[in-house]
C-alpha cells in the first residue's frame, strides 16, 4: 500500500513546483502589459485606466524583479496558501469551491452515467463476441465517438429538450439542467469504455480459467458473477480512470455550450485577466484531482488484481 | 471424503470426431475400468486431446463427434443429453498447465469452496468446511489463503484434483498434467494420479511423456493421425511395441538413446566467473563458475525456479550479473551467441507467415535466398510449410525453424532454454539430433538448460546439476 501510494506523494509535490512555475512564466510571458490588464478586469476599461493600472502595479508588487515576484508566488504556494484574486480580491479557495463545484457535479454525474452505460453495454457484448448484441454495440460506439461533442449535444437538445420538453437546453442549478450536458459527456464516454469491456470480456472467456471454471461444472451464471467480472474489470477500471481525467478537461467545451459557470469558464477568463493566482489555484487543484484519480485507481487495481506487478 | 467414489467404466466404441466432411480422429475404441489406468500417447496434433474433449462433451464449435461413448451403461451421445450437467459431477478434467487454468485474482480456497457452493448448493459455513478437507486431503491445507501465483506447478495441479474430488467426478480425464513440469514435480503428479486409481476414480491420461504412462501402468494406447494404433497393457506396449510408430516413440525416450560421439572442444567462446544472482531477495547461486568451448555440450538440470535459465542468459548479456563477470570470445559479432525458446510459438510473429520472416533476417544480414533453402532440406522442413503462419505447423516443425533461424547467422554459442520441453518424444528427439550435428560439423558450442535429467545424462559432455534437493557437480551454489 505505502509502496503504491509513495510515487503518488512524491508526484503531487512535482505537480505543485511546475504548475506553478509554469503559471507564472506563460501569464507574465503574454504581450501586454499585465498591470494594464488586471485593472481592465477589475474597473473595467474606462478613461482612467492609465492611472488604474499604476495602482495595481504599485499595490501587487509588479514592478519588483520577475525572480522576486516568483519566489514570493512559490513560497506560498508551498505553504499550500491559494492567495486572493487579484481582480475580484475574494480567496481562490472560495472561487475553486464555487466554479470547480459546479464542474465536478457535471463531470461526476456524466462519469457515473458513463459507468452504468459503456461496462454494462460492453459485458453484453463480450459474453457473446461476434453476436447480435455485439454488432449493434459496435456501430453505436463508432456512430457516438464519430460526433464531437458539440454536435451530439445539439442533438440532445433538439430531441430532449426542443421535441420532447423533458429537460431544459440550458442553465444550471438543479439535477434537471445537469441531466443533458451529462448525457453528452457519458455517451461520448461509453462509446470508447463499452468496446474496452467488450474485449477485456472477451479476453478473459477465451483465458484457460474460464474453460476450467466451466468444466468443474459451475453454471455459466456463477461463472461470469465470480469469475469473468472481476478478471474483465481490472484493465476497464484503469480505463474509467483516464476519462474521468479526459472527462474534466473535456468538460470545459460543455460547459460553455450549457451556460454553466465551471471552472474551464473561470480558467479562461482568469488568463484573459491575467489573474496569476487564479489560474495557479485551478491549475494546481485540477493537477492534484489526477494525481487523487490515479492513486484511487492504482489502490482499486491492486485490490482486484493482488499479483505482484513488474516494473 | 465426498459422495460415491468413483465410476464402473467408460466404454469407447467407434469414435470419430470431423470437422465438415474432414475426418480428425478415426474410429478410436477402448474400455476403461476401474484399477487400470488408461495412458494415450501420441505426437501433438494426433488427435488424442480431441478423445478427451469428445468423452467431456467440450469439443470446440465446429467439431462433430460420432461413434458411441457410454459411462457406466449411460450413453453420452444420447440426442437429449446435456454434457455440461455432467461437468464436473460425473467427469472431471485435469487441466493442462493448472497454473493458468486457476482463476488468478482468487485464492485457491475459494476456487474449492465455490464448487461446493454452488454446484452441490452447501451453505457456506458448510461449503467452506468441505473446501478446507478437500485441500487437507491433497497436502494443501495451510495454502487456502494463497493465490495461484504464490503456489508452484504441483501445487496448482493438487488445487485442480482437489476441485475435481470437490465436484465429486468418478471419471478423471487429465490433459497433459505434467507439461512444463520438472522431473520432481511430475513424480508427485504421477504418484496422486495412482492414489486417484487406488480410490476406485477412472483415470483417462493424455500426454507425450512416455515416464508418465510407465508409471502409471494399467493401458496404453498410442495415436497416430487421429487413429489408435496400438493399445494394450503397459508393460506389453512399453516392451514389445507392435506399431512401427509406437516403436519409433517408445525409442525416442531419452533413456534409450546413445550417447554422441563428439570432437574433441576447441577454445573457449565464453566464460563466467563467480557468477551471482538473486531475485526477490532469493539467491540463485553465488560464486558459479562457467565456461563452454567450441564442439561442447553443456547441459544445465535442476527444478524450476532455481535458476538454470538465467545462467544461460547471463552467457548471454540478456541479464546482467549481481556480481562476477562473462567473457565472450573477443572480435565475434554479437548475433552469433543465439538463443532457442521454450515455447516455439512465442518466438515467433504470430501473424506473419515464416518465409516472410527468414526473408527479413536473410535480408538484414544480407544472405542470400538460397541459404535458408539449403538448411530447410537439412532440417527435413518442406517447402510448402514456407507460406504457413507460425500456429499452422507443428511444435517440432517451428522448433526447427527456430534453430535453422539460429544456424542461418553461424552461431558460435547456442543457447538451447528447455527446448524441447514442449515436444513429444519424436520430435524431441528430431531437434537434439541437429542440434548436436551442428556442434559435431560446425564446431557450435552448444549449452542446454533441460529438467530432464536423462536426457542432459545422455547428449551432454559435461551436467552441472544447480538447486538445493540435488547434489552439486561441476560448481555452483546450493
Amino acid at each position: 500500500m505505502g509502496r503504491l501510494l509513495l510515487p503518488r506523494v512524491l508526484q503531487a509535490g512535482l505537480v505543485i513546483l511546475v504548475v506553478g512555475v509554469l503559471c507564472f512564466v506563460l501569464v507574465r510571458a503574454l504581450p501586454g502589459d499585465a498591470a494594464m490588464r488586471i485593472a481592465a478586469g477589475r474597473y473595467g476599461p474606462d478613461a482612467n485606466i492609465t492611472e488604474a493600472a499604476e495602482n495595481v502595479r504599485r499595490e501587487l508588487g509588479l514592478d519588483r524583479p520577475l525572480l522576486v515576484q516568483l519566489g514570493g508566488s512559490l513560497g506560498q504556494l508551498l505553504r499550500l496558501d491559494l492567495g486572493h484574486s487579484v481582480v475580484t480580491g475574494l480567496p481562490i479557495t472560495k472561487e475553486l469551491r464555487i466554479q470547480l463545484g459546479a464542474t465536478l457535479w457535471l463531470a461526476g454525474s456524466a462519469l457515473v452515467l458513463t459507468i452504468l452505460i459503456g461496462p454494462a453495454v460492453g459485458l453484453a457484448a463480450g459474453l457473446r463476441s461476434g453476436g447480435f448484441a455485439d454488432r449493434v454495440s459496435l456501430g453505436g460506439a463508432v456512430i457516438l465517438r464519430s460526433l464531437p461533442p458539440f454536435v451530439l449535444g445539439l442533438l440532445l437538445i433538439l430531441l430532449f429538450a426542443m421535441n420532447l420538453g423533458w429537460f431544459p437546453p440550458a442553465g444550471y442549478g438543479t439535477w434537471r439542467d445537469l441531466a443533458l450536458p451529462a448525457l453528452t459527456l457519458a455517451l461520448g464516454l461509453a462509446a470508447i469504455s463499452s468496446r474496452v469491456t467488450r474485449d477485456s470480456v472477451a479476453g478473459v472467456m477465451r483465458a484457460p480459467y474460464f474453460t476450467f471454471a466451466r468444466l468443474k461444472g459451475l453454471p455459466p451464471a456463477v461463472v461470469v458473477r465470480r469469475h469473468v467480472l472481476r478478471n474483465a474489470a481490472i484493465p476497464v477500471i484503469a480505463y474509467l480512470g483516464l476519462q474521468a481525467i479526459y472527462l474534466i478537461e473535456g468538460v470545459v467545451v460543455v460547459e460553455t455550450l450549457f451556460g454553466i459557470p465551471g471552472i474551464g469558464h473561470a480558467l479562461v477568463h482568469a488568463v484573459i485577466a491575467r489573474d496569476v493566482p487564479m489560474v495557479q489555484g485551478t491549475a494546481l487543484v485540477m493537477g492534484l484531482l489526477f494525481v487523487v484519480i490515479t492513486a484511487a485507481v492504482d489502490l482499486i487495481c491492486h485490490w482486484l488484481d493482488p499479483r505482484p506487478k513488474r516494473a | 471424503m465426498n459422495a460415491p467414489l468413483g465410476a464402473r467404466g467408460l466404454v469407447v466404441s467407434g469414435l470419430s470426431v470431423a470437422a465438415g466432411t474432414t475426418t480428425i480422429v478415426d474410429d478410436v475404441s477402448f474400455t476403461l475400468s476401474q484399477g487400470r489406468p488408461m495412458t494415450l500417447l501420441g505426437a501433438s496434433g494426433s488427435g488424442k486431446s480431441l478423445v478427451a474433449h469428445a468423452i467431456m462433451g467440450s469439443l470446440p464449435p465446429g467439431l462433430t463427434a460420432s461413434g458411441a461413448i457410454h459411462l457406466d451403461g449411460a450413453d453420452l451421445f444420447a440426442a437429449d443429453d446435456r454434457p455440461d450437467t455432467r461437468w464436473g459431477r460425473t467427469i472431471a478434467l485435469l487441466p493442462q498447465e493448472p497454473w493458468l487454468a486457476l482463476d488468478p485474482t482468487m485464492r485457491i480456497g475459494a476456487q474449492v469452496m465455490e464448487v461446493h457452493r454452488h454446484l452441490h448448493g452447501a451453505r457456506p459455513a458448510e461449503a467452506r468446511r468441505r473446501g478446507l478437507s478437500d485441500l487437507a486431503e491433497v497436502g494443501l491445507a495451510d495454502r487456502a489463503d494463497a493465490y495461484p501465483f504464490a503456489l508452484s506447478g504441483g501445487m496448482c495441479q493438487r488445487a485442480a484434483i482437489a476441485i475435481a474430488h470437490a465436484a465429486g467426478a468418478g471419471l478423471l480425464i487429465a490433459d497433459e498434467p505434467t507439461k512444463g513440469l520438472d522431473a520432481v514435480l511430475r513424480d508427485g503428479v504421477v504418484a496422486r494420479l495412482r492414489r486417484e486409481v487406488e480410490q476406485g476414480r477412472l483415470l483417462l491420461t493424455i500426454t507425450h511423456d512416455i515416464a508418465v504412462a510407465k508409471a502409471l501402468g494399467g493401458m496404453i494406447g498410442v495415436m497416430l493421425d487421429g487413429r489408435l494404433v496400438e493399445f494394450g497393457p503397459a508393460a506389453e506396449v512399453l516392451e514389445r511395441p507392435r506399431h512401427d510408430y509406437a516403436r519409433a516413440l517408445i525409442a525416442a525416450d531419452p533413456s534409450h538413446w546413445r550417447a554422441p560421439s563428439l570432437p574433441a572442444p576447441t577454445d573457449v567462446v565464453v566464460q563466467g566467473h563467480k557468477l551471482a544472482k538473486s531475485f526477490g531477495g532469493r539467491e540463485l547461486f553465488s560464486g558459479l563458475d562457467i565456461s563452454v568451448r567450441r564442439g561442447e555440450v553443456i547441459a544445465i538440470t535442476g527444478p524450476s525456479g532455481c535458476g538454470k535459465t538465467t545462467i544461460g542468459n547471463l552467457l548471454l548479456g540478456l541479464a546482467a550479473p549481481d556480481a562476477g563477470g562473462v567473457e565472450r570470445s573477443r572480435g565475434v559479432a554479437p548475433q552469433r551467441f543465439q538463443k532457442l525458446y521454450q515455447d516455439p510459438p512465442a518466438a515467433f510473429a504470430p501473424h506473419q507467415t515464416l518465409r516472410r520472416g527468414l526473408e527479413h533476417l536473410l535480408k538484414l544480414h544480407r544472405l542470400p535466398w538460397r541459404q535458408a533453402e539449403e538448411a530447410m532440406e537439412r532440417l527435413a522442413l518442406a517447402p510448402v510449410l514456407l507460406d504457413r503462419r507460425p500456429g499452422e505447423v507443428s511444435g517440432g516443425e517451428l522448433q526447427r525453424f527456430a534453430i535453422l533461424r539460429a544456424l542461418l547467422l553461424d552461431p558460435v554459442f547456442l543457447f538451447a532454454d528447455e527446448a524441447t520441453s514442449r515436444l513429444d518424444p519424436v520430435s524431441q528427439q528430431d531437434v537434439v539430433a541437429i542440434l548436436i550435428d551442428a556442434v559435431r560439423n560446425r564446431g557450435l558450442a552448444l549449452l542446454i538448460v533441460t529438467h530432464e535429467i536423462a536426457l542432459a545424462e545422455r547428449v551432454a559432455s559435461r551436467v552441472i546439476r544447480i538447486g538445493s534437493d540435488l547434489p552439486l557437480a561441476g560448481g555452483g551454489d546450493a
